[in-house]
């Protein structure tokens, strides 16, 4: 098999598409339910401050490495169980917790040893020991379960490069022709095949998502509601979606950026669960980040790059309402090359006994998909 | 006005300006051979920053970053206030003044087959932006390493782009030693294999023709030591051979044996690689795909082939050799046009000037962002990857908006300067028949002939 496709970039986009769902491969052990296992992956740019999201509380060393950050945040953390604390700003993903919907797992890394944030992300999407910038490791589940994704970008992510079953969805920032326009076009196409069928697709996709569209920011809410709806509409045939939500790389000024950031995330994710409706039941969000922060605060209150982070698997059948994970410690001697949080665990790992226990793939189908990783032995997902 | 003429403008040009099909109908063969015999190729502004004072500022904005920070944490943070930042950065404005540059450039050629040839080669050794060096080195690889050697032999092409700091640093060959070199044993740094394998890959034999792990290794030791000036150390700029990172010893390439010393050793093996059989076929095939058809005639990939071999890799031969082969000359419009190359011919047959900001977000929205691909193999030159129905959709309201700032052009005479005869009745009366001009101008350039080449 040749290593590498072109990238697949807006063009892509067909959304709404023509064939039906084939046939899974018996050896993916297919569930009796009609109800397909949806799934949404979140990746999180610029590498987001665990320490400052899923507040160790209880560990003393805290206020010692970060007397200026933690302190300021302290007293409104939102309660979890053995001591930690959610940022504040965290009320929706704090309700998940308390409804048993939301595991948060502190300590991982994806396996990634250097700091650049691109390298980190696009090993994060590869999944490889080495980075391949055309095979993600979505895209080979994918190839495995054989359903159709879509990513709400502008041009495919790594995760879902070099598959037929990608396409991608962007708001656009043009306003919508005239609509008579529409309609000259689709009778200037009576002879082309091709160009009206995919006029017609793309119109249909736009009444879809108008609301999203017309607001055309691009804003990471608009987008997660435009995610759900074609997630959920029967014509457009997609179970597995990838967001994107960029700007953790807090250097600075941490604690009012990382507060913006995490509601944008948490009013997005709510946003995202409010429009799938009775599917969360069917649905697994995974929600990551390339590498974590400094255990210490920087001279500029922020934080730098650093190597373990926190991650979330969520959704109705998730194992949620705990803290996976095993806790390192922040004392100086207890950290990765004394600066950073030492993982405990690998981000791929937990992904991969989510597909498992999901999209029931089985160790075989996620050698392929993760060759490099084992698959966690804890279950995350109530089958 | 011959069909060979709109032919000649349309899939090896970027479409007519006003008036050009009246040029190109003479003779419409020899007006693109002519365009091949043009010295230089092409020619770009050269008040723009050269890659060696943008890695010197770079270095200098960093280090003064730096005090900055330093300064700022002597003083207790919470009173300093932020340095001010200007709002576009500079690389970022870096980026796009030279990306756009080069846009402008193949918007208002008269020579657009050397445009399009240079976007192809372009793309052939993809670079991307990500954070501040390479933001502002993408665009200079085109520029600096592509364009003076578009219509020359390809190992000279080939050498340029793989020494310029752009593609070194892009694929990390810029830190790359061999394992016994005195770099490595003073300080344990090793191989980095990237820029190897994405040579014998991408940029020369193509995958799955024949060379193993072992090649790869071996071209990434013959060109240990290929690197990248440090502006505030050393006192070459650009690319820099370091020495004692170069692996000593001889080399075994593709089962041929390389005892050169030092850069030559490197140099040979990749000028051995321009001219293997498998590399002439792979890039004439490239090509043949890019101008002619998503599947190009085997005869046609076959002349083009034969006479890369001929001639050494001469890509002014091997582009004549496609230009005078009856089997680029097929009526039928076999290739859907990238946005950029969509982009590009609308602007040209409307006459419209766009400013910066616009070229570059028609470009964003319509999901080309120039250097923007996110992998050495560049942006995918197939249709099935560019006509979905977001795409279409996405075109069709671009075309109106600048469709509506054209106010002065008459849609008659557009049609007949990029089509002549060859649009279909129902393109040409759904178009005429259109309520105002601004939908009859959205229609043209979302007509089924526009939208192909």
């Amino acid at each position: 098999m040749e290593r590498r496709d072109f990238i697949k970039a807006l063009g892509a986009s067909l959304v709404v598409f023509q064939t039906p769902l084939l046939a899974m491969s018996l050896e993916a052990n297919q569930p009796t339910s009609a109800q397909p296992a949806k799934l949404v992956w979140v990746v999180l740019r610029g590498a987001m401050d665990s320490l400052g999201t899923i507040v160790p509380a209880f560990d003393a060393n805290l206020l010692k490495q970060r007397p200026k950050l933690a302190s300021n945040i302290k007293e409104q953390l939102l309660p979890l169980d053995n001591g930690y604390g959610f940022h504040p700003a965290l009320a929706n993903l704090h309700q998940w917790y308390k409804d048993k919907q939301l595991l948060p797992i502190v300590a991982v890394s994806s396996g990634y040893k250097e700091r650049s944030h691109f390298d980190g992300q696009d090993y994060l999407e590869s999944g490889l020991a080495n980075i391949d910038h055309d095979s993600g490791w979505l895209a080979r589940a994918i190839s495995q379960k054989d359903v159709n994704a879509i990513a709400l970008a502008r041009s495919t992510p790594i995760s879902l490069r070099n598959i037929p079953q990608a396409n991608t969805w962007y708001p656009s920032r043009l306003k919508d022709a005239d609509s008579d326009v529409y309609q000259a076009l689709s009778s200037m196409y009576a002879d082309d095949k091709l160009l009206l069928d995919r006029l017609n697709q793309g119109l249909a996709l736009q009444g879809l998502t108008q609301q999203e569209s017309n607001k055309s920011t691009g804003k990471f809410v608009d987008l997660s509601k435009a995610c759900a709806k074609l997630m959920i509409d029967p014509k457009s045939n997609v179970d597995c979606a990838m967001l994107e939500l960029g700007g953790w790389d807090t250097h600075s000024n941490q604690n009012n950026r990382l507060a913006r950031q995490l509601e944008e995330l948490d009013n997005g994710l709510h946003a995202l669960k409010q429009e799938l409706g009775a599917q969360w039941q069917n649905t697994v969000v995974i929600v990551a980040t390339e590498f974590g922060r400094t255990v210490k605060e920087n001279g500029t209150l922020g934080t730098d790059h650093g190597t373990a982070s926190a991650m979330f698997i969520a959704g109705g059948k998730v194992k949620g309402g705990q803290i996976a994970g095993q806790w390192p410690g922040l004392a100086d001697e207890q950290l990765f090359e004394k600066r950073d949080l030492m993982p405990t665990s690998n981000t791929f790992s937990w992904i991969a006994k989510a597909l498992n226990e999901h999209w029931k793939l089985t160790p075989q189908q996620l050698a392929r998909v993760f060759p490099s990783v084992p698959i966690a032995s804890a279950s995350v997902i109530h089958t | 006005m011959s069909v060979q003429a709109t032919i000649a403008i349309n899939r090896f040009g970027l479409g007519a300006k006003p008036s050009e099909l009246i040029v190109a109908n003479k003779a419409p063969k020899q007006w693109l051979i002519n365009q091949l015999q043009r010295k230089p190729a092409i020619h770009f502004n050269s008040d723009v920053a050269h890659s060696n004072e943008i890695m010197q500022t770079l270095a200098e904005l960093r280090e003064q970053k730096k005090s900055n920070k330093n300064n700022l944490k002597s003083d207790n943070p919470s009173d300093t206030p932020q340095t001010k930042t200007p709002k576009v950065s500079y690389h970022r404005q870096t980026y796009l003044q030279l990306s756009i540059d080069t846009l402008e450039h193949a918007i208002n050629s008269e020579h657009s087959l050397n445009w399009r040839l240079l976007d192809f080669f372009s793309n052939h050794f993809s670079v991307s932006s990500a954070g501040p060096v390479m933001t502002a080195l993408v665009p200079t690889l085109e520029r600096e390493a592509i364009a003076p050697n578009l219509l020359g032999r390809f190992d000279d092409l080939l050498i340029s782009v793989i020494q310029h700091p752009a593609m070194l640093i892009y694929l990390n060959n810029e830190k790359s030693f061999g394992p016994n070199s005195k770099v490595a044993k003073k300080n344990g740094r090793g191989l980095n294999e990237n820029l190897a394998r994405e040579i014998l890959e991408l940029h020369t034999l193509g995958v799955e023709s024949g060379y193993s792990q072992k090649d790869v290794i071996e071209l990434a030791k013959g060109i240990t030591g290929w690197s990248v000036a440090n502006p505030l150390k050393d006192k070459e700029q650009g690319f820099k051979y370091r020495r004692s990172g170069h692996e000593p010893g001889v080399r075994t390439l593709l089962n041929k044996t390389y005892s050169q010393k030092e850069s030559e050793q490197g140099k040979s093996m990749l000028r051995d690689l321009a001219v293997h059989p498998a590399t002439a076929k792979h890039i004439s095939y490239k090509l043949a795909h890019h101008f002619i058809s998503d599947n190009p005639p085997a005869s046609l990939v076959n002349k083009m082939t034969a006479c890369w071999l001929a001639t050494n890799g001469n890509l002014k031969e091997v582009m004549t050799t496609m230009i005078n082969a009856d089997e680029a000359w097929h009526a039928e419009k076999l290739k859907f046009k990238t946005p950029r190359e969509f982009v590009i011919s609308s602007l040209r047959a409307l006459d419209l000037k766009a400013n910066n900001r616009q070229l570059y977000s028609s470009l964003v929205t319509l999901g080309q962002q120039p250097f923007k691909a996110g992998s050495p193999a560049g942006y995918s030159d197939r249709e099935d990857d560019w006509n979905g129905a977001n795409a279409l959709i996405s075109r069709v309201n671009w075309a109106s908006t600048i469709a509506a700032r054209a106010k002065k052009v008459q849609i008659e005479a557009i049609i007949k300067n990029s089509f002549s005869e060859s649009i279909s009745q129902l393109s040409y009366q759904t178009i005429s028949r259109a309520e105002s001009r601004k939908q009859a101008l959205t229609l043209f350039l979302m007509s089924p002939e526009f939208l192909r080449r």
